[in-house]
């Protein structure tokens, strides 16, 4: 596995995209200017092949360990997890595959404290002295390393391909932009923070791609920083998360404080030397752990939730995900639609292991993101600017993705998140194609029927439409439809707003579809100046849609079409059973399975892992989703018609119905005001907090460190006065009489 | 009579040094203040050749002798600037460029 040429140069996958960014940004004001795109272009282009070479050579090493059928004894740290792993592999009937996961080191990137004899034998052994308990005197050891398995390949081909197709898009739509050579310098920023974040073997690690995506977002919102509310809502994206990333740093502090160590898995999995492997501990029978570490355990998912809250816009802190649309379309597509706000979910999902063994924990996740997709999909319905319902709708869609991971249904979370990228990138990209035609105008009330305008656009977008309204066999079915049948497991309140909220999403989707391209052509009369000029002369040639722009969203088309086949349901070989060789799941299939029998509660799906039983029908379990896909479908149908004739038939219809909700018409094009509350509750407070504080700066510090400046100043003067007159026998007698002081304190 | 000792010397390097030292501080005429620094210079310069003669090595000596260059550089600057600014005021009284104090 190690010849393996993409892992032993894994290293190149976050590099060249850095290398491009450092090009295009050094390079791009002076010599490459119109051509700064080449440097992302081939630097992401070939991340994209290292990246799939990693995954086609993990799925080739995959088949062949299932035929061969040959168990590589991993090592274990107690005898207990041994017959444990053991007694799954029997569940299983089978026994299963050399590991598809390792860790690979490149640098020490931080060794700090602990003892010099604890610097000597630090590979992350010793965290753990003879007695069980964490080593006082260990450094803090942080490497530079990928964590290569299944769902890092998986991310790392959504990344860098989602990425590099919208970088090429992204050449067509930025075309005459000022700055162009910056837009794509903070674009390969953006993808090198993002792939590490997917691929690092610890969690600062992640941290640092976590903070370095959102600087890029930040950077990449205010691209037109000449625009007040470009500005705004970068300060605003900013900040939301800061609030996020302070719990997402608390709860990594926490792991260390508690486990000695910020690795995943250290050394390698099952060999307790990483946080993931000692917190798997906590559950199986004759765990070693300290009653701080179980302490801990429970509160390291809140914390690190947080974070995932604020980065993936859930409820309480979503609010900076739709003000983002001000920046460019491909940015909204790359960033806010399909990467980026997806860290939470990947980071969820990679940490399983703390996550399942904590039910409150996993309880708020599936509440909070339900409630997020029924609250953000119901804002989309009342909004015009297509752009914002789309962000809404990436809202909404992040909430399914948390309930999926809330309901221990990871592996549905994970695929909803590459159908999502998909769909999402092509809808967004498609608007951007929408938005250069129509001069910057992005409001649905101003144009109408556009299928004979811009007809390679319509067929593109309607596939987007139907894959997020989870229309068979468009890939949104699959996905939506895994984390619904997911939800119903768990709980049926989940299940019922996830039902709903797909309802929602079918009909706010194809109201955007009818209102745009279908009914009497209207065009915006008098073509509001773009607020970003593109170029002059496309204006005459009336060719909107160039190829360099309408390729890459053919290939987000296919994907958006096929991609629901990855996860099958019910085949032997999927999307599940792939990301199942990733310890972060079996791992979590394994505990949840203790935690959740220990507590008496609900069998968990292991399908819902990835864990596919070798023998469905004697293990009397048959997948639960067949009847729930009907449901949804006829649901998703349902919206779907409903928007028809809303929306196409008759569109004075929604107005009727608009007016007769009355009341709800308003809360929801007031966005429930939630942005007014914040700016009372919170922001006003604390600007009025702020300005306190700068008058007791000024009045009080201010004033003390002034007087204290006083004295020695009224001393000089009072000194210079006295003293400095001009006699020079006046100071000559001075000298001496300091000389004959200081003879008298040295010889007395 | 007895030989000269070591505190013989030290007692002339002190009086030199004393004249001086009263001399600056009492007189007002730029040129004799700058006479009895010159004193006191030849005070410290005689303390050092009768410890370096005494000890037995030349370093007194060498001080001395750059203590002696040093002096006459300074000796030339500072006439120069004794008969500049008597052509300021047309007067050597120190007192005369108070307002040098700043």
């Amino acid at each position: 596995m190690s010849d393996l040429f993409a892992f032993q140069h894994a290293w190149l996958i976050p590099l060249l995209p850095l290398l491009g960014a450092l090009l295009a940004g050094f390079l791009g004001a002076r010599f490459l200017k119109r051509q700064s795109h080449w440097p992302i272009w081939l630097g992401v282009g070939a991340s994209a092949v290292l990246s799939f070479s990693l995954l086609f050579g993990m799925l080739a090493l995959w088949t062949k360990g299932r035929e061969s059928s040959v168990r590589e004894p991993a090592g274990k740290w107690t005898v207990e997890q041994a017959n444990l792993e053991r007694a799954a592999a029997r569940d299983r009937g089978e026994s299963k595959s050399v590991p598809l996961a390792r860790s690979i080191k490149w640098f020490d990137w931080i060794l700090a404290g602990g003892s010099d004899a604890s610097h000597k034998s630090y590979p992350d052994n010793d965290i753990r002295s003879a007695d069980g308990t964490v080593n006082p005197l260990r450094p803090f050891h942080v490497e530079a390393g990928a964590w290569i398995d299944p769902l890092t390949a998986v991310m790392l081909c959504v990344v860098c391909g989602i990425g590099f197709f919208i970088t090429v898009f992204a050449a067509g739509y930025m075309k005459g932009e000022s700055g162009y050579f910056r837009f794509f310098a903070y674009l390969g920023l953006f993808l090198f923070s993002m792939t590490i974040l997917v691929m690092g073997n610890n969690f600062v690690m992640l941290y640092l791609g976590w903070e370095g995506v959102g600087l890029c977002s930040y950077l990449l919102i205010g691209y037109y920083y000449e625009k007040p509310a470009a500005r705004e809502a970068a300060k605003k994206a900013f900040l939301v998360n800061r609030i996020g990333d302070f719990g997402f740093g608390l709860g990594i502090m926490l792991c260390f404080l508690a486990f000695g160590t910020v690795s995943y898995y250290g050394n390698g999995p099952h060999t307790g030397s990483g946080v993931l492997d000692m917190a798997m501990a906590a559950q199986l029978p004759g765990g070693q752990i300290t009653p701080f570490q179980q302490t801990a355990l429970k509160w390291i998912p809140f914390l690190l939730m947080i974070g995932a809250f604020g980065k993936s816009a859930q409820f309480p802190l979503y609010v900076w995900l739709p003000d983002a649309m001000e920046g460019p379309t491909p940015v909204s597509a790359l960033i806010h639609a399909a990467t980026m706000v997806t860290a939470g979910v990947y980071m969820i999902a990679r940490c399983s292991t703390l996550f399942v063994q904590n039910e409150a924990a996993l309880i708020t996740i599936a509440f909070v993101g339900a409630f997020t997709a029924l609250f953000a999909g119901s804002i989309a319905l009342r909004q015009f600017d297509l752009k914002k319902v789309f962000a809404y709708s990436t809202v909404s869609q992040l909430g399914f993705m948390f309930v999926a991971v809330g309901v221990l249904a990871p592996v549905a979370g994970v695929f909803h998140l590459i159908t999502h990228a998909f769909f999402k990138a092509l809808l967004f990209l498609s608007c951007g194609v929408i938005m250069h035609a129509m001069s910057g105008e992005l409001d649905m009330r101003k144009f109408s029927g556009l299928k004979r305008v811009l007809p390679k656009t319509h067929v593109l977008m309607l596939i987007g439409c139907l894959a997020l309204a989870g229309i068979f066999p468009f890939s949104g079915f699959f996905s939506k439809d895994e984390i619904v049948g997911a939800a119903f497991h768990h709980n049926t309140l989940l299940g019922l707003v996830l039902l709903f909220t797909a309802f929602l999403t079918a009909y706010y989707t194809f109201r955007l579809y009818f209102r745009v391209f279908q009914g009497p052509e209207i065009l915006p009369e008098a073509p509001a100046h773009a607020s970003h000029g593109h170029g002059g002369d496309e204006h005459g040639s009336h060719n909107h849609e160039p190829w360099s722009m309408m390729l890459p969203l053919f290939v987000l088309a296919i994907g958006a079409i096929l991609a629901g086949a990855l996860n099958w349901p019910e085949r032997e070989r999927s999307l599940g059973t792939f990301l199942y060789e990733s310890p972060s799941f079996q791992n979590g299939a394994v505990i949840a399975d203790i935690a959740f029998t220990r507590l008496g509660g609900k069998p968990v799906d292991l399908s819902a892992f990835g864990r596919r039983e070798a023998d469905e029908a004697a293990m009397g379990h048959e997948p639960p989703f067949t009847p729930i896909m009907g449901i949804s479908l006829i649901v998703a149908l349902c919206g779907v018609w409903l928007a028809y004739r809303n929306h196409l038939k008759d569109r004075a219809a929604a107005e009727r119905l608009a007016r007769k909700l009355g009341g709800l018409t308003t809360l929801l094009e007031g966005k429930y005001w939630i942005d007014e509350i914040y700016e009372n509750a919170i922001v006003e407070p604390l600007k009025k907090l702020g300005r306190a504080f700068f008058i007791i700066d000024q009045m009080v510090v201010d004033g003390v460190v002034w007087m204290i400046s006083f004295i020695p100043q009224a001393t000089g003067f009072a000194l210079k006065l006295t003293t400095q007159r001009g006699y020079l026998q006046g100071y000559a007698a001075s000298m001496l009489f300091g000389v004959l002081v200081i003879l008298l304190l040295i010889f007395w | 009579m007895e030989t000269l000792a070591l505190q013989h010397y030290l007692a002339v390097g002190a009086i030199l040094f004393g004249i001086g030292l009263i001399g600056f501080m009492c007189r007002r005429n730029l040129i004799v203040m700058f006479l009895c620094t010159e004193l006191m210079f030849q005070g410290v310069a005689i303390n050092l050749v009768a410890f370096g003669h005494f000890w037995g090595n030349f370093s007194g000596q060498a001080f001395t002798i750059f203590v002696l260059v040093i002096a006459a550089a300074e000796a030339s600057l500072a006439l120069g600037l004794v008969v500049l600014l008597f052509r300021q005021k047309n007067t050597l009284d120190a007192d005369a460029w108070r307002e040098l104090k700043g």
